[in-house]
């Protein structure tokens, strides 16, 4: 079954994958198992006539479904013929003219976790998409893809499209998660890995991520210098590998991949979506809508990727940590138990800058006597890092008085988690996109930058690609447009997510979900209701009165730390 | 006059091809090779005895790996009565009705 699919098994498939398309919504799962059967069909001629015979079925069903029209099966021949029309010219209207271009091919799904209750859920292919959609004839990519149905049948016809963070985080990977995750009942979910990403094509510089891990582990011991060169001399000799291979690095960048999503849509034959954009997402999302406003029935823009201009990322973590630190002094327990823990962090800084602490890391992650030293720009990094876990709050006070005193015994799980995270996002493939997206990377280290900034991309991106088009805002849009911000989210505040949408307009509301951070739907099921309200409604203000219901963060104590 | 559901020389025939094995989850495409049913005729049936109770179906995992999972029949203790009712009134048909022994 690895062999490429001849022309008869090729065009099987189609119909069999139209087929699908055809049949309504409660009988979904009927089309499923008629698809399904032909991978079981050895013979590919045989397994066009079934395809063929799979499309007439959905036909009579979807016929039958009709009000007062009641089709039985001996009628069938009655209509055979006209339905065969009837498919030939629907599989000739998606072989001509630019819709007809992108299409959806089938293959098996191969993807972890993924439990026999979601299997019939989910539909894996691939899309080919244009190099260049200025240039059709500049070559394709193959993009992963994943329709995830929804559990409640019939779906409604406008599925939800979540586009993913980063850029370059994979996404189909997690089809099994996402799909026990409803965004909104009712609605199927499609996934796509972005390109250069996950399982999509272009593969840009895998080994990278290693060479990048170590260096920036190596700027946050401020072995800096050295390290800095490093660093940019990794990207630089992905950059030439990749143009050596072909790969032209203005292919990359918010604009292209909205046209990715808008050729996704095409193949899969969906009129409007309702797209969820989360962290970078979110840049992906306002485009689509600035630029396809049409295909477009609703936003969500979860945890804003900022605009521009970048604000320093240092500046974003601290104003986080700020909030949370006020959040503490006003917090009775919290209070109690630290009575100033700003100053115990800069004192925690300060002491780090002395005397690094050791950490035991597993000896997976290939580092010198598997320990990692705690310097103060490591444990600030990590300290950033948990900002975007609401459920590492309660502890948060109690490890910065830990490291305050000497242990940093409870940093080598999250040091080891850290750098796993690191190794899973395509770090070629956000240079590719921020690089054509952002102005700000063109230039030096700004004043004031510290090792949060010393990771990005300033000073690499002069020497990777030309600057591309920008993102966009889609200021005034007519789309109905839910913006989500966490308190303390250190990507960005909820100060400028608000300023966001009041750009966006009248048609856009702003909500700010207490005691979260980055990824409001996936830490809040307040958040995640509000959402999938919204989608299921977006001309209807959602009901918000499970945000002021939040429980307020249940601080520990040394003593109740395991 | 209208016919009598699940009459049709196709859905007689399926029914008796699951009556044969009735304790087995049988395939679509291993239904359609037996019954001699195409698809496009095979499915409506298929579907509409399940919406009338008389079918149970299931995804059975794949038979190897790369394989995607199969949809699986076999009647329910309502469609076996059903699909014997249909055996035994079709035996009469050819032999003749022994004078109420079959009621």
């Amino acid at each position: 079954m690895n062999a490429v699919p001849g022309r008869w098994r090729r065009l099987a498939r189609k119909v069999a994958g139209h087929a699908s398309w055809v049949l309504p919504g409660a009988r979904s799962g009927w089309a499923d198992a008629m698809r399904r059967e032909l991978d079981y069909i050895e013979d590919d001629r045989a397994a066009l006539r079934w395809a063929i015979g799979c499309a007439m079925a959905s036909y009579m069903a979807r016929l039958a479904a009709l009000p007062r029209l009641h089709w039985r099966v001996s009628s069938m021949p009655v209509v055979a013929g006209s339905l065969l029309l009837f498919i030939a010219l629907a599989m000739q209207g998606h072989a001509s003219g630019e819709a007809s271009l992108a299409a959806f091919e089938e293959t098996t799904c191969d993807l972890p976790d993924v439990t026999p209750d979601i299997r019939p859920r989910l539909r894996c292919g691939t899309v080919r998409v244009p190099r260049d959609h200025a240039r059709p004839d500049s070559g394709s990519f193959a993009l992963a893809v994943v329709l995830v149905k929804s559990a409640q049948q019939p779906s409604l016809p406008d599925p939800v499209v979540y586009v993913s963070g980063g850029p370059g985080n994979p996404l189909t990977v997690y089809a099994a998660y996402q799909a026990r995750n409803s965004y909104a009942p009712r609605r199927d979910l499609i996934l796509v890995d972005q390109r250069g990403t996950g399982r999509s094509e272009p593969s840009l510089c895998p080994d990278l991520d290693r060479t990048l891990l170590e260096a920036n582990l190596a700027v946050a011991a401020e072995e800096t210098a050295d390290a800095m060169v490093k660093r940019r001399a990794a990207y630089i000799t992905c950059r030439d590998q990749a143009i050596r291979r072909g790969i032209d690095l203005a292919d990359f960048g918010t604009s292209v991949t909205v046209e990715d999503f808008e050729w996704v849509r095409k193949a899969l034959g969906i009129e409007r979506w309702n797209a969820y954009g989360e962290s970078y997402g979110t840049a992906v999302a306002m485009t689509l809508v600035a630029l396809h406003p049409d295909s477009v029935r609703s936003a969500v823009l979860d945890s804003i990727y900022p605009p521009a201009p970048l604000p320093l990322w240092s500046t974003v973590v601290s104003e986080a940590r700020d909030a949370f630190f006020t959040h503490c002094a006003r917090d009775e327990a919290c209070s109690a138990l630290f009575p100033d823990l700003a100053g115990t962090y800069r004192e925690t800084l300060n002491r780090l800058d002395r005397a690094p602490l050791i950490v035991d890391v597993p000896p997976q992650l290939h580092q010198p006597d598997d320990q990692v030293r705690i310097t103060a720009p490591l444990f600030e990094v990590l300290v950033s890092r948990l900002f975007y876990f609401p459920t590492t709050y309660p502890r948060l006070p109690r490890i910065i008085q830990s490291v305050h005193d000497g242990d940093a015994r409870g940093l080598g799980t999250l040091v080891a988690s850290e750098m796993a995270a690191a190794m899973a996002e395509n770090r070629a493939t956000h240079a590719a996109v921020e690089c054509r997206d952002r102005p700000d990377f063109r230039y030096p280290l700004p004043a004031g930058a510290n090792v949060l900034d010393r990771t990005q991309l300033y000073g690499v991106c002069e020497r990777w690609s030309d600057l591309g088009p920008a993102p966009l805002l889609p200021i005034g849009a007519s789309v109905p447009t839910l913006v989500l911000a966490g308190q303390f989210d250190p990507v960005a505040r909820p100060s400028v997510s608000r300023h966001v949408a009041e750009l966006i307009g009248r048609n856009a509301r702003w909500v700010e979900f207490p005691f979260v951070g980055h990824n409001v739907r996936h830490f809040s099921p307040c958040g995640a209701r509000i959402a999938a309200d919204f989608i299921d409604n977006p001309g209807q203000a959602p009901d918000l009165s499970c945000v002021d219901r939040n429980p307020p963060i249940r601080f520990v104590s040394k003593a109740q730390l395991p | 006059m209208p016919r009598k559901p699940n009459s049709s020389r196709q859905t007689r025939a399926l029914l008796a091809t699951l009556l044969d094995r009735s304790q087995t989850w049988r395939h679509g495409y291993d239904l359609s090779k037996e019954t001699g049913l195409k698809s496009g005729t095979l499915y409506p049936v298929l579907m509409r005895l399940s919406e009338q109770g008389l079918l149970e179906s299931r995804w059975q995992d794949p038979e190897r790996p790369g394989l995607p999972p199969r949809h699986v029949y076999r009647l329910t203790s309502t469609g076996l009565a059903f699909a014997r009712e249909q055996a035994r009134s079709e035996a009469v048909a050819v032999v003749g009705d022994p004078a109420g022994a079959v009621a």
